[in-house]
């Protein structure tokens, strides 16, 4: 069966002789975004590479990596201190095999709902907060996976993911064994996305988790809205975070094309397992902010929060730059 | 726990059928499907770009076309685009 798959992966397989042939890219993003919430104040660097190698007509190398620095003074009047967390987030393979199909191997981000897989980056996510429930979205993995998009018919799409991966205790590149995927309809005549995420651990608990996701930007209006649920033993969770684009509005038309306002609402409940990741009580958070987007890849953000607890209620406070870039690392060319 | 095996069962069963399947060598209709990459117009791929690329990102500039060709295969791993929607983006991409 196996030997058949790689028989006709690669009589199935299919070149574009008249598209550019591509080059490394060293790509990536960094941010610098203090946190103030219940009084302390944490200094968050974030420098997140991403490298890209293309080889072949069906090859790529991916990988990032991730240098975060939560810097807090300890003591009131101190100096900010405290260390750099470094990570690599996935470092993969990627084989297109088919028109439907691409088989990954390696470490890769865990693909359960949007937030982690597609939304995670300081550059492209709209407010600088995790949600609660990302922890639940569990961490990188080591192993294999098969995801695809396939045209059901010119107004939906199906997409889907699939994965297996190992036990692993390396340094840097921890990962669970445990099987899961992920199916979603994507409708791109009306920007809306819905799925859902099911994983099995294969190991200690052989517990599950489940989420679905929800993502819509209609055209009519710049608008978008995604949403997130998440189930497992250590908790379960939702968010719901609009965004809207001032493109629209008529006065000062160069300051608010280029300003997006968000909001955010989640919910956690806490669950029977551990994880220190998680809020420690059933939590409620209300959150509001601002983007502006100053240049190509420079935006400048800000947000305010208020966290309802048992534990305690809070206030969170975020302001600061994230930036983008890209960087070809060749010249290419047409064949 | 049954429920979840047999979802999972399906899931990993769907890559390994659409791997062992031969792409039609003439799309069906509906899918709007092009038999060579060259066909797309640049229209096309303004239009693709708009329904799945700008759902995160706001307009970028049109990179260096060697590095499109890169980054729309990363994203077509990342993103779930179709393997007509890589091509079509890239089109209006590079032009």
């Amino acid at each position: 069966m196996l030997a058949l798959c790689v028989f006709t992966i690669t009589v199935t397989a299919q070149d574009a002789p008249s598209e550019p042939r591509p080059v490394p890219v060293l790509s990536g993003s960094a941010g610098e975004v203090p946190i103030v919430g219940g009084g302390q104040t944490t200094l968050v660097s974030i420098i997140s590479p991403v490298v890209l190698v293309p080889f072949g007509g069906k090859w790529l190398v991916e990988s990032r990596a991730a240098f975060e620095g939560d810097f807090t003074d300890q003591e009131p009047g101190s100096h900010f201190g405290g260390k750099i967390n470094k990570e690599v987030e996935y470092l993969q393979l990627d084989y297109i095999a088919n028109k439907y199909t691409t088989v990954t191997a390696g470490r890769f981000l865990n693909p359960f709902g949007i937030y982690s897989e597609r939304l995670y980056p300081v550059w492209i996510r709209n407010l600088q907060t995790d949600p609660l429930i990302l922890p639940l979205e569990g961490e990188s993995r080591d192993g294999v996976m098969f995801r695809g998009s396939v045209p059901l018919s010119s107004a939906v799409n199906l997409n889907y993911t699939t994965f297996f991966s190992l036990q692993s205790s390396t340094n840097k590149l921890e990962s669970d064994r445990g099987i899961g995927g992920r199916l979603g309809l994507f409708f791109p005549g009306h920007r809306l996305e819905i799925g859902g995420t099911v994983e099995h651990a294969l190991v200690e608990d052989r517990s599950n988790r489940f989420g679905f996701h929800f993502e819509q930007q209609p055209f009519s209006i710049p608008l978008e809205v995604r949403a997130e649920y998440a189930h497992a033993a250590e908790g379960s969770g939702w968010w719901i975070e609009p965004g809207y684009t001032l493109s629209g509005v008529r006065w000062l038309k160069a300051i608010t094309r280029k300003t997006q306002l968000v909001g955010r609402y989640q919910q956690f409940y806490i669950g029977n397992g551990q994880n220190e990741d998680l809020p420690a009580a059933d939590t409620r958070m209300a959150e509001f902010g601002m983007n502006y987007f100053i240049c190509e890849g420079l935006r400048a953000t800000a947000s305010y929060g208020r966290e309802f607890s048992s534990a305690g209620n809070q206030n969170v406070w975020t302001a600061g730059l994230t930036y983008r870039w890209v960087l070809p690392l060749g010249r290419g060319g047409r064949p | 726990m049954k429920r979840c095996c047999i979802y999972l069962l399906v899931l990993c069963a769907f890559p390994v059928a659409l791997l062992c399947s031969s792409p039609d060598p003439k799309p069906a209709p509906v899918l709007k499907s092009k038999s060579t990459h060259t066909e797309w117009s640049v229209a096309e791929g303004e239009q693709r770009y708009r329904a799945n690329c700008a759902r995160c990102h706001q307009a970028p500039p049109k990179f260096q076309p060697a590095a499109m060709g890169t980054l729309i295969r990363h994203m077509r791993v990342r993103s779930m685009i179709t393997d007509d929607d890589m091509h079509a983006i890239l089109k209006y991409m590079t032009q």
